[in-house]
């Protein structure tokens, strides 16, 4: 868990490349599974096990095992089905 | 079976095909905007267009974000990069977007600090260990992006952090839209509706497309066969007579979007009466400034910006593309002067761009290469 500053992605499972265009800004947004909830954030894991912390302000109180859609470090919904 | 494998199934896909090919009224030709830049892509990188008949045509809408931003937008935020004490964060696609005044690379090369961030939170990261410097974040993207830069001035608001701020260029779908059903040179039968847009503002503010104008939408999600179901969807519609919004999205997109998302987003920002739209022209209430409670974040009042107003190259046929009038390889500039490489217009920037999409992807359609796992 990022002890750090909430907002560090210390290994971001996406990122902006040059060479193949920024997903940012592209409205792709991703799926995370919940590992871990610690506050504001969670340390989310997608399909490949790379980790990144989420802020999850804007989906309320998240739990392990809770998917959700990512786009630019914050999650803005939550996954069904 | 990967999450995604059961949304690019070929087999699914030719059946899908099938069945819509048999709600094609004879001798009609449908054409569908995909608003939405991802969707572009995916239709280019997949080959969609192949799986449909000859009479349905999809057309490439202006939700792009980076193929919108003027290119004055981009000269300002040089002006402000050019400052010692300012380092300017930006997404990566916005780094080669042209202005008048050359590119976010070529300032960087002048000496400018630019930096690219994956996220709004590492921008706010980089003015906590650089408490000395101005960190300017130059925000762009539709709704889906607007609540991260929002959820980002609000965590910077409450630690006290004051030097950050934001060069706000989000914009709002809605008045493209209408701007784009309004445009006299357009015909139109439906929409493809923007699915992560949607997840943040429902289904409902797209009600006045079906009902007033007689065009149905579906929100879409961004597989293949997302995007088929959701002309499957559109076709049966024409089929039973009925102009309906529907959403084929439903595994993140709710009807009334993210209430909470929308409540951060009214907090945070505020309309600007008009913005400039590259190929679209200045458009009423479409895009959002920070609000008068957030007025100490917004860079714009920060520092002086000259306010420039360039206009686009005259070969640059950008504006045509991103209303679907052209497709991208009628543009004059198409893949001799204007490349992913050297672009002259915002559609060839970004991976998003109808003209990038086409040109990394396009050749495999023509060559019929069907869908991939």
């Amino acid at each position: 868990m990022n002890t750090g500053d909430p907002a560090v992605f210390s290994e971001a499972p996406v990122s902006c490349e040059l060479t193949d265009g920024c997903i940012t800004c592209g409205d792709v947004a991703v799926v995370l599974t919940v590992v871990e909830a610690s506050g504001p954030d969670a340390r989310c894991r997608d399909d490949a096990g790379r980790t990144e912390d989420v802020a999850t302000e804007l989906v309320g109180a998240v739990a392990p095992g809770n998917r959700l859609l990512v786009h630019a470090g914050v999650a803005i919904e939550r996954v069904e089905g | 079976m990967r999450f995604v494998d059961e949304f690019r199934d070929p087999d699914l896909a030719e059946m899908l095909g099938a069945r819509i090919t048999t709600l094609c009224e004879p001798g009609r030709h449908y054409k569908i905007m995909e608003v939405c830049g991802g969707h572009t892509h995916t239709i280019y990188r997949y080959g969609v267009q192949d799986y449909l008949p000859e009479d349905i045509e999809l057309v490439h809408g202006p939700g792009c974000p980076v193929c919108v931003i003027p290119m004055g937008r981009v000269d300002d935020a040089i002006a402000i990069a050019e400052r010692a004490d300012v380092i300017l964060t930006c997404f990566g696609d916005m780094m080669r977007v042209p202005g008048g005044n050359g590119s976010f690379v070529d300032a960087t090369a002048r000496g400018a600090d630019i930096r690219m961030v994956y996220s709004p939170l590492d921008a706010l990261r980089i003015a906590r260990q650089n408490p000395d410097r101005e960190v300017v974040f130059y925000a762009i993207g539709f709704e889906t992006t607007a609540p991260s830069t929002a959820l980002t001035v609000m965590r910077a608001k409450a630690a006290g952090i004051r030097n950050f701020s934001v060069f706000c260029n989000h914009v709002t779908i809605i008045p493209a839209i209408k701007a784009i059903l309004d445009s006299p040179d357009l015909r139109l039968d439906a929409f493809i509706g923007p699915g992560h847009v949607s997840t943040v503002i429902g289904c409902r503010p797209y009600e006045f497309i079906a009902r007033d104008h007689g065009k149905p939408l579906v929100c879409a999600g961004f597989e293949p066969l997302d995007l088929l179901q959701s002309v499957f969807m559109i076709m049966t519609q024409f089929a039973e007579g009925r102009s309906e919004v529907e959403n084929q999205y439903g595994r993140v997109v709710r009807w009334d979007g993210n209430l909470t998302a929308l409540k951060v987003l009214a907090d945070v920002f505020a309309l600007r009466p008009y913005f400039e739209w590259r190929g679209l022209g200045s458009i009423s209430h479409s895009a959002l400034r920070m609000s008068d409670r957030y007025g100490d974040f917004d860079a714009e009042l920060r520092f002086k910006v000259p306010g420039m107003r360039v206009a686009d190259p005259k070969a640059c046929q950008c504006g045509a593309v991103l209303k679907g009038v052209l497709k991208p390889w009628e543009c004059k500039v198409f893949g001799t002067a204007c490349t992913p490489e050297m672009p002259i217009g915002t559609c060839m920037v970004s991976s998003e761009g109808a003209c990038a999409a086409y040109y990394n992807f396009g050749q495999y359609a023509k060559q019929r290469v069907h869908l991939e796992v």
